[in-house]
Formats: structure tokens, C-alpha cells, sequence
């Protein structure tokens, strides 16, 4: 039992000094871990979460985009959290030539995920925007399997 | 905390199910120019160059192995390099569920990372390593051995040596792009030579090469890689729906493994 709780514990430990690290606001260090709240839960289905974020602020109806560099045969899950509560978020997937593409959506209070399976390896782009409130702090994140 | 894992279960069972459509009106070039792309999260790891590697066939991970690699470098830049193909090897020895070469590989990354002085920043992150690897927690151990990679990378920046996140990058590239490549080379398939598909990735490190300092640039060994790396863009930035074929796979393994090697090759007197 102590085998199994020494490396929980340090990774919980490690997990929460990164968390500091990489979000530069105390707003998207909130917006991480409501992201991280839900990513977490894809761990249980073999997900394996990517410690890198992509952060910043967005304002409603100006949508962001990012490149990604997928790879065939894997799952992906795009979550994005939002800081503080009440607000409506999506994440949507394109293809290299800005065809969109067919995703798991999932929204909740300040949360929503994508999952998405490439049929091709390569660059695709991830679209998150703010549907319903003011403008906030995000932070996306991603997990594969 | 259930009613959370019961939607999170509904989530995953939709992804498998039913997935929907966007939706959406498509990205205009203009939308395109305009994404971001960022070293943190817009390059994958080798973790996952190897996950969809594995889902083609049953690898023999250990025979991917390589001999230790020298780690007492004098130029910044190769040790940089190296670290991020010790990082790649890290991966490989997680495929191949080996706990000792790990924590092998969790030491060389300690040694090199002293010289380039972000060691106190990994020392935490070497000992969890090590007890993930004892306990064979191999998936824990993919994150955290990412989690090691973006500590270095956040203390070169925070010591303002961007040019050194650059090249760990590109050093675990090209080691993962080595191994991949070598095992779709010694079983060829279309499936498995469609996987090397990263026109954006190449391209993108190439350009963060040419803006690196002249000093760095010009190092005979990052002049080399920057070499290697224009031509194996040319390989693997081949049309979406066609694969490479089998010479083209052959060379674009010889190309990164002569990097890989130029990489680690001991200075001479």
C-alpha cells in the first residue's frame, strides 16, 4: 500500500506545484482547474492528460484557434475550462483545410470538451469560444489515448 | 463527485457512439493564418507518436533501445539536443514496461540538466520518476516525464535561454521521429508510413531554428540538425490520403538517425 501511495501522493504534489507554474493568473489557474475537474475524469478511460495549457483571455464573439499535429488511430479529448461560474462554453475541431469536423461536444457551467478521432495524421485546429456570458479566462488542455 | 464521473461516462460512451457534427461554417485561410501554435502543446509528445505506433502492431520496444548516451557535452546547445532525446528514449523504455532503464535514463537526464543549470527544477521530478518506475506506474509515468520535460523548458525560459527549449524540442523529435520511422521502415505498411504525416511540426521547428541566436545557429551540430530537418520536411510533408513509400520511409529513418547520432556524437579534441 505504501508502494502505491508514495508515487499518488508525489504526483498529486508535483501536480499542484505545476499548476502554479504554468497558469499566470490567479484567473487561469481557476479556468485550469475547472478544465482539469473535467479531463481528470478521461484518466478512468485510459486517457492520458498532456501537461502543456494553452491559456489566455477570451471575449464572446471572438472565438480563438489553435494548430494541433494529431495522429491516426489515437482519441483525443479538448477540454476547456473558463474562470469562475456562469458561463457557456464549445470547443469544435477542423480539419488542415478548415472543413469542420464531427466531435463528442460536451458543455457544462464554465466546461466543455471535444473528443475527436483523426482518421488522418497531421495539423488540425481547435476552435474554443465563448456561446453565453462576459469575457474570461481560459485554459485548454488535452488528453489522448 | 459521482454525478461528475457519471457525465464524464455518458461523454465517453459518446465519443464511441454517436458522435455530432460542428455544425460550423469552415475556417477561411484568414482564420488559419491567424491560430496559434505553441512549443507547449501544439507539438505532441513522442508518447503520442508511439501510442498510435502501437495501435498498428506489437513492438518489440527494448530492441529500440540505444546504448547510454555521452552527457558531459561542453556546448549548450548539443546538451540541450540530448535532453530531449533522453526524454524520447524515456518514452521508449515506458512502451517497453523496463523500471531500471527509466531510472537509467531519469539519471542521464539529472546529468545533463546540472551543466545546463536547471537541475534543482528536475531533481524533484527525477525521484518521482524513479518511484513511478519501481512501482510500474507506466502511465503516470508518461505524464510525468512530459511534466519533467516543460520544467526544464520553463527554467531555460525563466534563465531567458529560449534557443534551449527550441533544440530539447527538436532533440526528442527527432529521436521519436528515429524510432517511429525505424519500426514503420522494418515492417512497412500504408498505415503505419501515413503516421509520419507532420508537415506542421517540421516546419515549425525549422522556423524557431533559423530565429535562434547567431551564436546557436551556427553551431556545427544545430547547423546540421537544421540541415537534416529541411530535408526530412521534405519527406514527411507529403499530401493528406497518399503514404510515403517504402525507400521514402528507409531515408527519412536514415535522416533522423544520422541527426540523432550527429546529436550525440562526443566532441573531438
Amino acid at each position: 500500500m505504501k508502494r502505491l501511495a508514495l508515487p499518488l501522493i508525489l504526483s498529486t504534489a508535483l501536480a499542484v506545484a505545476a499548476l502554479a507554474k504554468q497558469a499566470t493568473t490567479n484567473d487561469e489557474v481557476d479556468a485550469r482547474q475547472q478544465a482539469l475537474k473535467l479531463a481528470g475524469g478521461f484518466g478512468n478511460d485510459g486517457f492520458k492528460l498532456r501537461d502543456g495549457n494553452w491559456a489566455g483571455t477570451l471575449a464572446p464573439g471572438k472565438p480563438l484557434l489553435l494548430q494541433v499535429n494529431l495522429y491516426a488511430g489515437n482519441q483525443y479529448w479538448f477540454t476547456v475550462g473558463a474562470a469562475h461560474g456562469g458561463k457557456k462554453l464549445a470547443v469544435s475541431v477542423y480539419d488542415e483545410t478548415g472543413k469542420p469536423l464531427e466531435t463528442s461536444p460536451y458543455q457544462d457551467d464554465s466546461v466543455a470538451a471535444a473528443g475527436f478521432a483523426p482518421q488522418a495524421s497531421g495539423p488540425y485546429y481547435v476552435k474554443v469560444e465563448v456561446l453565453d456570458g462576459g469575457p474570461t479566462a481560459y485554459c485548454l488542455i488535452y488528453s489522448y489515448k | 463527485m459521482i454525478p461528475i464521473l457519471r457525465r464524464l461516462a455518458c461523454g465517453c460512451a459518446l465519443l464511441v457512439l454517436c458522435a455530432s457534427a460542428a455544425g460550423d461554417t469552415p475556417l477561411t485561410p484568414a482564420d488559419i493564418a491567424g491560430a496559434a501554435i505553441t512549443d507547449e502543446i501544439s507539438i505532441p509528445m513522442p508518447g503520442e507518436f508511439m501510442a498510435a505506433l502501437n495501435k498498428l502492431s506489437r513492438l518489440n520496444w527494448k530492441s529500440k533501445f540505444r546504448p547510454p548516451v555521452f552527457t558531459n557535452f561542453s556546448s549548450r546547445a548539443q546538451l540541450a539536443l540530448n535532453l530531449g532525446g533522453l526524454i524520447a528514449d524515456g518514452y521508449v523504455a515506458i512502451e517497453a514496461e523496463d523500471g531500471p532503464q527509466v531510472k537509467n535514463i531519469g539519471k542521464d537526464v539529472l546529468a545533463i540538466a546540472r551543466p545546463l543549470g536547471v537541475s534543482k527544477d528536475v531533481q524533484d521530478r527525477g525521484n518521482s520518476l524513479a518511484n513511478f518506475a519501481e512501482t510500474a506506474h507506466w502511465d503516470e509515468l508518461k505524464e510525468e516525464l512530459e511534466a519533467t520535460q516543460n520544467e526544464v523548458k520553463a527554467a531555460m525560459v525563466e534563465h531567458k535561454d529560449q534557443d534551449l527549449v527550441t533544440l530539447v524540442t527538436v532533440g526528442g523529435w527527432l529521436r521519436a521521429m528515429e524510432v517511429v520511422s525505424g519500426q514503420v521502415a522494418m515492417e512497412y505498411s500504408a498505415p503505419g508510413a501515413k503516421l509520419l504525416r507532420q508537415p506542421g511540426i517540421a516546419a515549425f521547428l525549422i522556423k524557431r531554428l533559423d530565429e535562434m541566436s547567431e551564436k546557436v545557429r551556427e553551431e556545427p551540430t544545430v547547423r546540421d540538425v537544421r540541415k537534416k530537418m529541411t530535408d526530412i520536411n521534405k519527406i514527411i510533408a507529403f499530401p493528406l490520403d497518399t503514404a510515403p513509400s517504402a525507400e521514402d520511409v528507409k531515408a527519412l529513418n536514415a535522416l533522423s538517425a544520422e541527426a540523432v547520432k550527429e546529436i550525440s556524437k562526443k566532441p573531438t579534441k
